[in-house]
This record gives structure tokens, C-alpha cells and sequence, in this order.
């Protein structure tokens, strides 16, 4: 067996292994703590593509830890879709690390980078662990990891209102994963399987027997899910967690983590629960409505923010709906609109956090009633921010218009035409919030006596690099959709 | 606290307890217990002289250091256990069909992978027992009255 064969482990195996090492390296050779870490990321991307390339080349496949087949063993499932997720999270946490090479300077004390840095590596690969894993408890460790790890990425800053939101988020995210083992106890009870695939299989014959347990475990797996993701009404942890954090972990946690939530979630509705089940229960109707209400709801109380990172991240409840909707809607298309959401997501809120950061860093403000005319000080930066908002609001030319065309003709394809109206009147709700900002910032002068202070130019180039990355993906969708749609229709064709 | 009877009573019953929780490590492929387990004794021998006499001598028998040492090099070597198991032909972590020797069952030495596992399960369980001891005194010693703001 050639090394290649152990690709999909290896991806995860390396980052926790570079996260264990960190803490000693970083008391040693501090120097090259960040080298390693960014080669880690490049060899899992490395990784992943080839992956990509065996599934053109033989279909989806499993791979067993330790040769044990299930129902022994945990085994980890690579198709189209989870590479997909893979590549994103390693891609993009690549580029929100560049971003944090020069930012964590300004927002840690010095001794603490080594441990950030393990914090970073471990919730990138229990990430693509969550990604990856087929088995229902190897789910649950990985969530586990990721919840610890986020906790710990945002009480690092050791300020009060860090710990005051971390200490909410780690009580909300236990409760979280607290509900999911509750769920797989009820599965586990009635199916005495834990993968996915078997599951599947046992569970018709579970449903007639013991219909409650299987309702209940779909109301815990719900609801936990729906508190990691931060789905409406679940959110409140959110806010307060993404704002106060340090920006590239805003980045990391908004763009990326809420996501894998959201598609772990896909994942058993999808993979676990056969379709005859999701007929009999309306869970899809019930992820439906909520993404509704968060996505309508998230945007009214951004519009109230005064904190810019808090604005943001009441954005990011509405913006995580929309992933929600396309699983909810249960449409081809409008899951396709949805997982190229999560792409969009990730590049266009990942920038915005960082744009954020550079602002607060070059002239310590933070609330939106000071960006008057900060587009003069800033220009890049801002136009950036730009950017980003006409994605947030589907302005053409964006990638955020890709994604809710999509989700709208899915609407439309499934006849739901309030839905519809739903996408195009938070639009307007994001235009309502993000538009003032912009035009603010170029139209006003810019008041204040103070220096703006200089920035890293390798932060205002990797917000470059997103905002080109947010146009090209709005501009030239067609690779990402053509591969989307084939892996969906392997999906929904089930 | 200065308590003789503590004192003299903790010197006494620590050697035992961590013979025991080395017991149980080593003893987590025959029997119940394991790296879990026997680590979070050990780790309870150490906190207790910390308990019982200061801070200080507690630190003397295991150093903030080597506690972060421990925990690291625990995890990193059953990480490690797994890509040996990769590159004798096995899967990650496989343990048999990795051609790691099983020996008899029943016996100390069998088990092939287990064993070695579960010892560095046990070093990472007991220091993070320690550092996360020492984390909280120190907390509190370093920043002070958490309701107080500004201290």
C-alpha cells in the first residue's frame, strides 16, 4: 500500500500532530513555530487535492483506522462533497493564518502565540476531522475538540469580555455536544450501530418499533447542531464569542466553524436518515423556518450593532441561514446554492473580519458611527470592505449573488415562492446595514487628529487576495457549480 | 496550612498511590483502568504534595516544564504509535495487521500497540492533571480577585 492510500488520515493526523509539537517547539525554536504550521496547512491542501484527483479517477472511498472494518472500527468516508468541505476549511485556513502571522502580534501577549498557534492547528484538523469521519462518536470527539479549541481561540486574549463570551460559548457548546451524545445513545439503543451507513440500514426497521427514541434523537441532533451552528433562535452564544475573539479567529470561527456545524448536520440528515424517515418527520421543514427566522432576524439586529465586529457577527447568523435553507429546502439546486454559500461565507466574512482587525489595529476604532471617512486612511482596506458588503448583499459581480440565485431558483423549483421573497428582502436588510458603512467611509471626510498607524503588508495582501478571490468565484462560478452539481446529484439521486 | 498530620500522612500514602497508578497503566490492556485512570491517579499523588505542603514543593517534584513536556511528548507519542503502524504496511493506529507483536494474552508484555498507547495516555492524563492544578493556583495568585475589576 503506497502512502497515498492514508491521505485522508493523514490530513488530520498531521495537524494534531503539529498542534502537540507547537507548545514545545515554541519554547525552543519560536521562530519556527509559524513556518511549520503553514507547511502543515500546504501539505494537507497537497493532500487533499490528490485525493480529489483518486476520486475523478475511482469514485468515493473509505478508509478504515487501524483495519477495523465497521461496525468495529471508525472509518472515514472521502466523496466529492466532504473533499469539498476539506478544501475549503485547509484552503481557507491557510489564508486567514497568513493573516495572523503579523495580526497576533498586536492582539496577544508574545508567550501566548505558541499556544494560539497549537489552538489554530487543532481546530483545523478536528475540523476536517468532522468533515471526513463516517462513524456517529468519532463525530462527537471531533465536535468536541473543535468546541474546546474555539473556547480556548477566544478566551486567549485574556481580556474581560473574551472570557465573559468564552465562558457562554463553552456552556452553550457543552450543551451542544452534551444533546448529540444524548442522540447517539437513543440511535445507538434502538439501531446498536454507530456508522453512518449502518445506521441507514437498521434504522426502518428501529422506526417501526420504537418511533419515540428515533424523535427524540432527531430533536437532540437538531437542536445540537443548531446551537454549534449558531441557528436561530440557538445563536446567542455567537455575538459576543465572534466579536470579542481576536480577529483572525473572528475569521476562522465565523468563515469556517459555523459551517462545519452546518454540514455535519447535512450529513446525518442526509446520510444517517433514510429519505422515507425525513418524509415522515418534517425535519427539514423545521431547519427550514428556523434559517428563515435567522436570516431575517440576524440582519435586524445587525442593522442595531454599534460595534463593527459585533455587526458582523449578528451578519454571520443571517448568513449561516442560508446554508441552512438550502438543507432545508431539500432541492437540488437550492443545496447547491447553499454549499456554495459556505465557500462564499467563509472568503467574503473571513475578509470582512480582517479588515476589521486592520482597521481596529491602524486607528483603534471599532464602532461604526467612527468609519466616517476612514476610506481615505485606508483605501484598500475599505475597498475590500466594499467588496464584501456588495457580496453579503448579492450586488452582480460577487459570489454572494451566485449563491442566492441559486437558492432562489431552487425556491422556485420546489414552490416555495416565499422563500423567494425572503432571500431578496434580506437583501435589503444586508444593504440597509452594510451601504451607510460604505458610503461613510469614502463620501465623509475623515476626522481625527491621531496617526492612522502603519499595517503589515502582509495583511493588507492577504485581504487582497480574498477580495480578488470573492470576485472570481462571483465572476467564474462555473468549475465550482459543475463539481457541486455532480456531487449533489450523486446525493440526492440516493 | 501547616499540618503535621497531613504532612506526615501524605509523604506516607504517596508512594503507594503512584505505584498504583503506574499499576493501572500498565495493567490497562489485562484489566479495568488503563492510561485514563492511572494517569489521573498519579496526577492526584503529585497534586496532593502540592496540597499538603506548597506550591513550591510540589513544583519541585514535577516542574511547570517538564509538566508541559509530558503533555505534549504523551500525545505526540500516540500519534506516533499510529504512523508507526503506517510504515509497517497497516493503517493508521492498526495494531495487529501492523505486525506490532502480540505476544500471549493475558500476559504483561502482549497486546502489541496497547500497551505502549495507553502508557503515553497515562503520562499526557497525569501532567495535564498537574498543569491544570498549578494553572488555577497560579491564576489566582497572579491576577487576584476576579470580581474586582481592574486588579
Amino acid at each position: 500500500m503506497t502512502l497515498q492510500h492514508h491521505f485522508p488520515a493523514l490530513i488530520i493526523v498531521i495537524f494534531l500532530i503539529c498542534a502537540f509539537i507547537m507548545p514545545l517547539l515554541f519554547r525552543w525554536r519560536s521562530t519556527l513555530c509559524a513556518p511549520a504550521l503553514l507547511l502543515v496547512h500546504l501539505l494537507a491542501l497537497a493532500m487533499a487535492v490528490a485525493l480529489l484527483v483518486r476520486l475523478y479517477a475511482g469514485g468515493p472511498f473509505y478508509y478504515h483506522l487501524g483495519n477495523w472494518a465497521p461496525p468495529w472500527g471508525i472509518e472515514l468516508k472521502i466523496d466529492f462533497l466532504r473533499v469539498y468541505m476539506v478544501l475549503i476549511l485547509v484552503g481557507l485556513g491557510l489564508w486567514i493564518f497568513v493573516y495572523a502571522l503579523k495580526d497576533l502580534a498586536h492582539e496577544l501577549k508574545r508567550e501566548v502565540t505558541g499556544w494560539y498557534y497549537a489552538l489554530y492547528a487543532l481546530l483545523i484538523g478536528s475540523m476536517s476531522g468532522m468533515a471526513l469521519t463516517n462513524d456517529m462518536f468519532n463525530l462527537f470527539v471531533f465536535m468536541e475538540i473543535c468546541g474546546i479549541a474555539s473556547c480556548a481561540i477566544i478566551s486567549i486574549k485574556e481580556s474581560r469580555e473574551c472570557l465573559e463570551a468564552s465562558f457562554k460559548y463553552l456552556i452553550l457548546s457543552a450543551m451542544g455536544t452534551g444533546c448529540y451524545l444524548m442522540a447517539i445513545a437513543m440511535i445507538y439503543m434502538v439501531t446498536g450501530q454507530l456508522n453512518f451507513q449502518l445506521i441507514r440500514e437498521a434504522l426502518p426497521a428501529a422506526a417501526g418499533l420504537y418511533p419515540n427514541n428515533l424523535l427524540v434523537a432527531t430533536a437532540l441532533i437538531i437542536v445540537a447542531f443548531g446551537t454549534k451552528a449558531a441557528l436561530f433562535p440557538l445563536h446567542v452564544w455567537l455575538p459576543d464569542a465572534h466579536a470579542s475573539a481576536p480577529s483572525p479567529s473572528s475569521a476562522v470561527l465565523s468563515g469556517l466553524v459555523i459551517k462545519i456545524y452546518a454540514f455535519s448536520l447535512f450529513n446525518i440528515l442526509f446520510f444517517v436518515f433514510p429519505a422515507s424517515f425525513r418524509q415522515a418527520v418534517p425535519i427539514n421543514e423545521i431547519v427550514l423556518w428556523l434559517a428563515t427566522l435567522g436570516i431575517l432576524f440576524g440582519s435586524i439586529f445587525a442593522m442595531v450593532q454599534e460595534d463593527l465586529k459585533k455587526m458582523l457577527a449578528y451578519s454571520s447568523i443571517a448568513q449561516i441561514g442560508y446554508v441552512f435553507m438550502g438543507i432545508g429546502l431539500n432541492q437540488p439546486t437550492a443545496l447547491l446554492g447553499g454549499f456554495y454559500h459556505i465557500l462564499n461565507h467563509a472568503l467574503m466574512k473571513g475578509m470582512l473580519f480582517m479588515v476589521a482587525g486592520v482597521i481596529i489595529q491602524a486607528t483603534g476604532r471599532r464602532r461604526v458611527k467612527d468609519l466616517n471617512g476612514i476610506g481615505h486612511v485606508l483605501p484598500l482596506v475599505m475597498i475590500a470592505f466594499t467588496v464584501g458588503g456588495f457580496s453579503m448583499i448579492g450586488i452582480p459581480g460577487t459570489g454572494g449573488l451566485i449563491s442566492k440565485w441559486y437558492l432562489a431558483e431552487g425556491a422556485l423549483l420546489a414552490n416555495r415562492l416565499f422563500f423567494v421573497i425572503v432571500i431578496v428582502l434580506s437583501s435589503l436588510l444586508n444593504a440597509v446595514y452594510y451601504l451607510p458603512i460604505i458610503i461613510n467611509a469614502f463620501l465623509n471626510p475623515y476626522e481625527g487628529r491621531e496617526p492612522v498607524k502603519p499595517v503589515s503588508r502582509l495583511m493588507v495582501g492577504a485581504i487582497t487576495a480574498g477580495m480578488i478571490a470573492v470576485i472570481f468565484f462571483g465572476v467564474y462560478p462555473k468549475p465550482v457549480i459543475v463539481f457541486l452539481k455532480a456531487a449533489l446529484a450523486a446525493v440526492i439521486g440516493m | 496550612m501547616e499540618d503535621q498530620i497531613t504532612r506526615l500522612t501524605s509523604r506516607l500514602v504517596v508512594p503507594f498511590i503512584q505505584v498504583y497508578g503506574i499499576y493501572i497503566i500498565l495493567h490497562g490492556h489485562l484489566s479495568p483502568g488503563g492510561g485514563f485512570s492511572g494517569g489521573a491517579i498519579f496526577g492526584a499523588s503529585l497534586v496532593l504534595m502540592a496540597l499538603a505542603f506548597n506550591l513550591s514543593a510540589g513544583v519541585k517534584q514535577i516542574s511547570h516544564q517538564s509538566a508541559s513536556l509530558m503533555e505534549s511528548g504523551g500525545a505526540l507519542g500516540y500519534a506516533l504509535v499510529g504512523l508507526i503502524a503506517l510504515l509497517w504496511g497497516g493503517n493508521y493506529l492498526a495494531n495487529r495487521a501492523a505486525s506490532f507483536p502480540l505476544g500471549r494474552a493475558g500476559e504483561l508484555f502482549s497486546g502489541g500497540a496497547i500497551p505502549v498507547i495507553t502508557v503515553f495516555v497515562g503520562m499526557k492524563v497525569a501532567s495535564t492533571m498537574v498543569t491544570l492544578f498549578y494553572n488555577l493556583i497560579e491564576g489566582e495568585a497572579k491576577v487576584g480577585d476576579p470580581e474586582k475589576p481592574g486588579a
